[in-house]
């Protein structure tokens, strides 16, 4: 057989569905043209780097510095991750320096080689569902078992079920917050109490890490702020990707941090050069590290987010829909209106040529994932179909 | 402990090495960058072409709308036609942006294939003296590593490559021009080779041979590099613009499957899908963008050619024995004692530096990296002659 048994597994047990409504997808927007479907199944933001990038950019290979694409160490530029611990010290008030900053090709990448170095065959990850369906696959990379945990209604951390998941085998947990699919930002007071479990099972002489996936960290509403991790918790490793912040995903750019509170840091970062090393990404790609290193404090424009947010949620409520109101990333999560949400999905698209990717492919059949990274006129011209399928079932 | 158990003992293996690392940075500081002959790094310092320069300025200032953005996971159809358009220009073959996926570096691309390919307990054939990356690369998916040693001018043998299949082997990863030793396999031991696989596959097995080609336009003395895909139809090739175009920071390559391969398309499903999971997800954007249209190009060979004949003087005059390599930037020459790693470190001594042989499964040899600056080759000839001197003696 040309493909490993264990690949032909994973494909089958993934790409069935949700690949064939892509393409189905597609290949409406072939037939029925761009402008006629409305297009709601990719976090693929349909936004520009902010424009002083560019001209960074510009500068940076006008000046064609030597060297500028060699090699460099693997954990990235010096210069880079000094900048990013600089502005990790302030925003976080711990002594962040280069070597607690490891630059990572995207986030995915990041924690990739994150798991490769810290598991044993066998560890557990606990991941609060629903999910980012890939975190499923970085864990098994590396012979890790995924322990999912259900969240509350309101898809905040349950933190008993959560207790009742640790076992001798769990390694770390994995949170995801601003949240893909929800866009839930776990509350201070939740992540405390996660704190405090966590705490209760060191002295049981269990130590568990908090892997922290940041990718949406910027795209936050209402002046909410992001808990400080860092504070709450010793063991932490986050991961940040400026795929969304910078709008920069198809560059893969990102980076780790790691608490200056873990005291094997030396260890971990020996750890992560073998794993970026054995992995193939070898470094983050230069251009962009260099890039990524300035633009620290910069972001997207949050509140063009939180206008097309604001805008589609209303509109959900009033139509009957049941949603939790995000409080951050371009995720919505309403409950489907049947139960098989499948069925729903597919209706939609049909019917209003809405494309809305169903609740399972995020581990939570009986709802359904609106991304709204899209251009507002798309979203306007959207909302009657929104209307139309609510008042066909409420 | 923070970390796995098995990278721990990775790192435990690798130490040395980084010992060794850190030896020549003290040395370099005691006594100045410049009286330091440092060849033992892989990282060119070959700046990319002008042209190639020029274009990426204009790429990045360009309003193309949405170039940083997510593309499919196999890379951009355009860059992918255009480089399936140079390989049907080489070979004659029918390659299609189909039979192209785009990857950060070949490293990454390597990973991408054994992901596929591999099942836990599958043996790759690697011939030996390697890079030694490899190893990794075959253990990160639960392969096996079979070495197999080449001959002693480090070409194929295949009497023991034979002897080394067996039902488990799945693969043979070839590297030609080859790190650390600059051989270049040549097209009849590579038809040999063919012969030996298609023989297995008459008997239901399929043995899938990946080239890694991260250095095929460095070749010398004009001699042309044999094209694999007409040889043999289960061919993968993994290209890496690291050397070629000097862009090794920006990870950036590609696979090329076979057009004659069965069932071909499984296989670029399944690498296509690896490139996601394992958290690629798609090559630098503006990187895929740029190198579509310098396939044809390269950095000055006939520069690295003038230190391949200056080097490889230094060492024979020297009174080394050494094979003349025909591409790459390494040289492998034999320690004149057994202990390689001890030879190493009297070449530290006479502020040299280079990796002993045994970093690529091959003790008893040291690599030297000569892409350098010609100064530092030219001045370290007097050093070579010393050493040698005093080991002898």
């Amino acid at each position: 057989m040309i493909v490993s048994s264990k690949m032909r597994r994973l494909i089958r047990n993934q790409e069935g569905w949700t690949r064939k409504m892509f393409e189905e997808g597609m290949q409406m927007k072939k037939t029925l043209g761009d402008d006629k479907v409305y297009d709601f199944s990719l976090g693929n933001p349909d936004v520009e780097p902010p424009q002083a990038l560019k001209s960074a950019l510009i500068d940076m290979l006008m000046q064609t510095t030597p060297g500028m694409h060699k090699y460099m160490e693997n954990s990235g530029y010096q210069s880079v991750r000094e900048g990013i611990a600089e502005y990790l010290k302030t925003h976080y008030g711990l002594p962040f320096t280069s070597k607690h900053i490891f630059m990572s090709v995207g986030c995915a990448g990041g924690i990739n080689i994150l798991f490769k170095s810290m598991l044993n065959k066998g560890d557990e990850i606990i991941v609060p569902n629903p999910f980012f369906w890939e975190f499923k696959n970085y864990i098994e990379n590396f012979g890790g078992i995924m322990k999912l945990v259900d969240t509350k209604e309101d898809f905040q951390l349950d933190i008993e079920k959560i207790e009742g998941a640790i076992n001798d085998k769990t390694k770390a947990i994995l949170i995801n917050s601003p949240n893909n699919p929800t866009g839930a930002v776990y509350s201070e007071e939740s992540l405390k109490e996660l704190a405090k479990l966590l705490y209760r099972k060191r002295e049981e002489g269990k130590e568990i890490y908090i892997v922290a996936d940041e990718a949406y960290k910027k795209i936050i509403y209402d002046d909410a702020v992001l808990p400080n991790i860092f504070e709450i918790y010793d063991l932490v490793v986050s991961i940040t990707s400026h795929s969304k912040d910078l709008a920069l995903p198809g560059e893969r750019i990102g980076y780790i941090a790691i608490s200056p509170n873990i005291k094997e840091i030396d260890l971990l970062v020996s750890g992560l050069i073998i794993s970026i090393r054995a992995l193939g990404f070898v470094n983050a790609p230069a251009l962009f590290q260099r890039a990524a290193g300035m633009f620290q404090e910069n972001s997207v424009d949050v509140l063009e987010y939180k206008k097309k947010r604001d805008i589609l949620y209303n509109t959900l409520i009033e139509s009957g829909f049941e949603c939790v109101k995000p409080g951050g990333a371009f995720y919505l999560f309403p409950k489907s209106p049947i139960k098989d949400e499948l069925a729903f999905v597919k209706r939609v698209q049909r019917e209003e040529r809405i494309l809305v990717v169903p609740g399972r492919g995020f581990g939570r059949s009986g709802y359904f994932r609106i991304a709204y990274c899209v251009t507002m006129e798309k979203i306007m011209n959207a909302l009657d179909g929104f209307r139309r399928i609510g008042k066909r079932y409420y | 402990m923070v970390i796995s158990n098995k990278i721990s003992e990775s790192m435990k293996s690798s130490s040395w090495i980084r010992a060794m690392f850190e030896e020549g940075e003290k040395l370099k500081k005691q006594y100045g960058q410049d009286q330091i002959f440092d060849f033992t790094l892989g990282n060119p310092i070959a700046e990319p072409p002008d042209e190639l320069k020029r274009e990426l300025i204009k790429i990045v200032s360009s309003d193309i709308k949405g170039k940083h953005r997510y593309m499919t996971n196999s890379g951009y159809e355009d860059v992918r036609e255009e480089i399936a358009a140079f390989h049907r220009e080489l070979s004659g073959l029918a390659f299609t942006k189909n039979n192209i996926i785009m990857t950060v570096g070949s490293a990454g691309g390597i990973n991408v294939i054994l992901k596929a390919l591999l099942d836990p307990g599958d043996e790759v054939i690697v011939p030996c003296p390697f890079f030694v990356e490899f190893m990794f690369y075959i253990e990160n998916h639960g392969g096996v590593m079979k070495l197999v040693d080449t001959k002693d001018d480090f070409h194929l043998d295949i009497e023991k490559i034979k002897g080394a299949i067996t039902e488990k082997t799945k693969a043979i990863i070839v590297n030609s021009p080859n790190n650390p030793t600059g051989v270049v396999y040549n097209e009849e031991e590579l038809k040999e080779l063919a012969a030996l696989l298609n023989m297995r596959k008459k008997k239901g097995q399929r043995i899938f041979v990946i080239s890694d080609e991260a250095y095929r336009k460095i070749i010398y003395d004009n001699i042309r590099f044999p094209d694999l895909f007409p040889l043999y139809e289960d061919t993968i090739t993994i290209t890496s613009h690291s050397k070629d175009l000097a862009l090794p920071g920006e990870r950036i390559g590609y696979i090329t499957v076979s057009p004659l391969m069965k069932n071909a398309d499984k296989l670029i499903d399944a690498a296509i899908f690896a490139n996601r999971i394992l958290g690629f997800i798609n090559a630098p954007a503006i990187m895929q963008r740029l190198v579509g249209k310098f396939q044809k190009n390269s950095v000055d060979i006939a520069d690295y050619q003038k230190k391949r004949d200056v080097i490889y003087d230094i060492l024979v005059d020297a009174g080394f024995e050494v094979v003349k390599p025909e591409g790459a930037f390494y040289i492998f020459p034999k320690s004149p004692i057994k202990d390689d790693i001890k030879f190493v470190r009297n070449l530290q001594k006479h502020h040299v530096l280079g990796v002993p042989g045994i970093g690529f499964g091959k003790p008893g040899y040291f690599r030297i990296a000569y892409c350098v600056e010609m100064d530092i080759i030219e001045r370290s000839r007097p050093f070579f002659k010393e050493v040698l001197g005093r080991t002898k003696h």
